[in-house]
């Protein structure tokens, strides 16, 4: 029940910003699965991410714990918050290499002359 | 393959996973596939494995579950020791200590009643717990623990020679119906799939 109450909630905000999009932004409704494939870019850079953050912490951990007297848990890198700041750094990294490779110029170039125009 | 389409077919990946684990019943069916089954039997000591203790010294849910699920054991007359396990977190309260002081108020007599502190992994509570007991001539355990951990920390007791049986303290998570309880699972999974790797590893 609750899922279907989730996935409604989902789905009427994205026919709502499609709307928004396409007649007040004046967006193009092509390109929105262009947009849908750069977001899985971005979850799929975040999961490198997140999978290298957790193995450097792992090594982390056994290396502290074999060559020091202190105790660290393997379970800290469990911890939610790593895979929240390793979707940002996926998002900051997935930008700057849109910057760098032009594409994120150009909207940023097109947007500033909407703006001036 | 190109950064844009490995990128993306990983995306794909997390996202079909998160749907899955998130959607469907698919962390709990995983959940019982990994948990250890129940196996109460009468044994010489009742041990209950170290959870987690806050700062200010209020049990964790599984810390607190498995106490209750350990004094309920007693008092159905399934071991005459009941051996509790808890390490102090920092300069702050004992887990064991805490444990213990709950167990004299739920009815469970002094003489009974065992603490187990200093250990911090597993592995080192099982090391603790065959020092405590091999010499009072206990062979027979039964362990108490969360399902997930139980099925990692049998063998380590097996391993030191003790006829182990399995009361886990888990079974909640059978009710988990909503997306966030099922992520929930699904984090425990990773976590104790984790600790398993590296038990394997190390070779404990």
């Amino acid at each position: 029940m609750i899922e279907i109450f989730l996935l409604s909630l989902v789905a009427l905000s994205s026919v709502g910003a499609y709307f928004l999009g396409t007649n007040r932004l004046g967006l193009q409704a092509q390109s929105l699965l262009a947009a849908g494939a750069r977001m899985l870019e971005v979850v799929g850079i975040a999961l490198i991410f997140g999978v290298v953050n957790m193995s450097i912490g792992i090594v982390m951990v056994i290396a502290t714990r074999m060559l020091t007297h202190w105790f660290l848990s393997l379970y800290m890198v469990n911890d939610i918050s790593l895979w929240v700041l390793s979707l940002l750094q996926g998002l900051t990294f997935h930008w700057w290499r849109s910057y760098d490779s032009g594409v994120g110029s150009r909207v940023q170039d097109r947007a500033l002359r909407r703006h001036r125009g | 393959m190109s950064y844009g389409s490995f990128s993306r077919g990983l995306g794909i990946s997390a996202v079909i996973v998160f749907v899955m684990t998130a959607f469907t019943p698919v962390p709990i069916a995983l959940f019982h596939a990994m948990r250890a089954p129940v196996h109460e039997e009468p044994a010489e000591a009742i041990v209950v494995l170290g959870g987690s203790v806050s700062l200010e010294g209020v049990l964790s849910d599984g810390s607190l579950r498995n106490t209750l699920r350990g004094i309920t054991l007693f008092r159905r007359g399934l071991g005459p020791l009941l051996v509790l396990c808890g390490d102090a977190r920092s300069d702050g309260p004992v887990e064991a200590e805490i444990r213990a002081a709950l167990a004299l108020e739920l009815g469970v007599p002094p003489s009974a009643i065992l603490t187990v502190v200093g250990a911090r992994t597993t592995k080192g509570e099982a090391d603790r717990v065959s020092a405590l007991l091999r010499p009072r001539g206990v062979r027979r355990l039964l362990l108490v623990a969360d399902s997930l951990h139980m099925a990692r920390a049998l063998p380590l007791f097996e391993r030191r020679g003790f006829n182990t049986f399995a009361a886990p303290a888990g079974e909640f998570i059978a009710t988990a119906d909503a997306p966030e309880a099922r992520l929930a699972v699904a984090r425990w999974l990773a976590r104790e799939f984790l600790a398993r790797m590296y038990y394997r590893t190390v070779g404990y």
